[in-house]
């Protein structure tokens, strides 16, 4: 018996099986009808326009992003990003953890830069609590904070490269990243997902692997930093596939709620390490680096702006280092945390824009309600802007500069 | 706390205030019914004694009574964070109007809070689930939502809720175990 009866379950093997029987979750079109008006509009196609389907398992997306493109020949005519495919429910289970296990709870969000994760709703559960963190313990989180934003912008670089089509520059990147993990592992335990931060500190003090490590990686980051820049900066492919694509004015910027380096690169100097001071960042010296003060930034300014606040980073950990005060890393607290009823927001500077914590406290263990939000998302809203008009190839391009992190992105 | 910017909302917003102004730490706080959000946020927009021109969150809260939209605003001319509560929608048909007008990046914020808690934000063209797949019928933020392993707090002792249906048109009677005043 070669043949597939209607009621007989369709082998793999047959080849009727992708001829005839197209699988609906692939199809760009959903089996279902419009719900709102944008999607009638964006699901009806106009003259020589066609749908292409990208994702959720393609390279360029960052994690688990589906973008439905609907071109005209090779241009994209709008597009339609697809989420939900790595949504865990985080919020929903913040509600049932108590406030020292939903720290760990939330390092998985952006998994690259988990520090900041864990920083602004502990900020937000030390203002329910009334806690004043020891000052060491606040400079051993700007110090760690600032080297997983090096860590983070350094992969930001080979993998805008590797969108490109270069593969040279993530191996590097990936070497700068391993040391600066390596050392964060000396001092927290973890590679990836640190579990670092406490309520009311830092889980354990500065330790000698730790320093020795640091020490050796600080003296030569500079030459590391003007090598990843002289490798890419002039290559010309590389530079003329980004200038003056996916160009994001100031006005647009704020109004679509871009916060980070996508909005710096539009001209508006907005970081909340200064539009907002929290922890010690009001005693160090650094600058705001912005760009795109020509009428927007494109995407090779959102580019530059990250090796510019590297930079910026290096000065700070250089700065923390010289200026550390001893003293404890914690601060006394009971074990079973309980905050009076009340709210508190909080938000950090994370190396992908503006970290936020909004947290609702009855009077238990665990918080009523923790909004959580995540700056990729947010800022994952530009490209159905940017990308209008350009080249499909140059879709890559875009979303690469704007970094989106999609474990942040879906929670 | 910047007293200064209390007496600033005060004087402007007085009658569209519904509670006094709170502040605490480094957060402003404010009152105001839904339908009044898109009039007091240009305000708070356009006006440059107040400039706030950055939305940094939109958040939906189910207090157990009654859902909430929390806005956080933020301005160069205060070093507080603003907070805009509207309050008082009800659970069975939570309906608030847009703010995409003003801030068109906050429509994925507004989609992701129609998703968790059916708040409908009249106005917004495209407000659809975002996270959760389209044939979804439930809201996973409300209160009346239990996990399948929080069996202590559920009504059905740990059974199941995923699947039941809330529409907030046509909610059943609801059983919610945890209220705050939020």
């Amino acid at each position: 018996m070669t043949t597939t009866t209607p009621h007989q379950h369709p082998s793999a093997d047959d080849p009727r099986v992708l001829l005839d029987d197209q699988v609906g979750a692939f199809e760009a079109v959903p089996p279902y009808p419009p719900r709102t008006e944008r999607e009638a509009e964006f699901y009806s196609l106009g003259d020589g326009e066609m749908f292409l389907n990208m994702g959720p398992q393609h390279p360029s997306t960052h994690g688990v992003l589906r973008v439905v493109l609907k071109i005209d020949g090779e241009r994209v005519v709008d597009l339609d990003p697809v989420l939900g495919y790595l949504h865990r429910g985080v919020e929903k289970l913040c509600e049932t953890s108590d406030f020292h296990h939903i720290i760990s709870q939330l390092d998985p969000l952006e998994y690259i830069s988990s520090l900041f994760m864990e920083w602004a709703p502990v900020m937000a559960f030390e203002q329910l609590l009334d806690v004043q963190v020891p000052r060491r313990a606040e400079y051993i989180r700007v110090l760690t904070g600032e080297l997983n934003r090096v860590a983070s912008h350094a992969l930001f670089q080979g993998w805008m490269a590797l969108d490109l089509g270069g593969l040279t520059p993530i191996l590097y990147s990936f070497i700068e990243r391993d040391e600066i993990v390596e050392m964060l592992a000396a001092i927290t335990g973890q590679r990836m997902l640190f579990n670092y931060f406490r309520v009311g500190g830092v889980n354990g003090d500065l330790n000698h692997e730790f320093m020795s490590r640091l020490g050796d990686w600080m003296s030569r980051a500079t030459a590391q930093n003007q090598a990843n820049i002289e490798l890419l900066n002039d290559n010309e492919i590389f530079v003329r596939r980004m200038r003056g694509i996916g160009r994001l004015d100031r006005e647009t910027a704020l109004r679509m709620g871009t916060t980070g380096p996508n909005i710096r690169a539009a001209g508006v100097p907005f970081d909340i390490r200064r539009a907002h001071p929290y922890s010690v960042y009001p005693e160090l010296e650094f600058d705001i680096p912005t760009r795109g003060h020509d009428g927007g930034g494109d995407s090779l300014d959102r580019y530059l702006l990250r090796l510019d606040e590297v930079k910026q980073s290096l000065r700070i950990i250089d700065q923390c280092l010289h200026n550390m005060p001893d003293g404890p890393v914690m601060a006394r607290l009971p074990r079973l945390l309980r905050p009076r009823p009340g709210r508190a927001w909080a938000a950090v500077e994370a190396p992908r824009g503006l970290f936020g914590t909004y947290v609702i406290s009855d009077g238990t263990d665990q918080p009523f309600r923790m909004k959580i939000h995540d700056p990729s998302f947010v800022n994952l809203q530009l490209v159905g802007l940017l990308m209008k008009g350009n080249l499909i190839a140059d879709t890559m391009a875009v979303m690469a500069s704007l970094d989106p992190v999609m474990g942040g992105i879906d929670k | 706390m910047d007293r200064s910017l209390r007496k600033r909302l005060e004087a402007r917003f007085a009658d569209r205030l519904t509670g006094p102004v709170r502040q605490r730490h480094d957060q402003t706080e404010i009152r105001i019914r839904p339908a009044d959000v898109p009039e007091v946020m240009r305000e708070l927009h356009d006006d440059p004694a107040l400039g706030f021109e950055i939305l940094a969150d939109l958040a939906g809260v189910d207090t157990g009574t009654h859902m909430q939209v929390v806005y956080h605003l933020w301005s160069a001319g205060t070093p507080d964070w603003l907070r805009v509560v509207a309050d008082g929608m009800p659970r069975d048909d939570p309906r608030i109007p847009t703010l995409t007008g003003l801030w068109p990046g906050a429509e994925w914020m507004e989609r992701e809070t129609y998703d968790m808690f059916g708040i409908i934000f009249e106005g917004n063209r495209d407000l659809r689930r975002i996270y959760m797949p389209p044939d979804y019928t439930s809201f996973p933020l409300r209160k009346d939502f239990y996990l399948p392993d929080d069996a202590a707090r559920s009504p059905g002792g740990g059974v199941r809720h995923m699947e039941q249906t809330h529409t907030p048109t046509q909610a059943t009677p609801s059983v919610v175990r945890r209220t705050a005043k939020a």
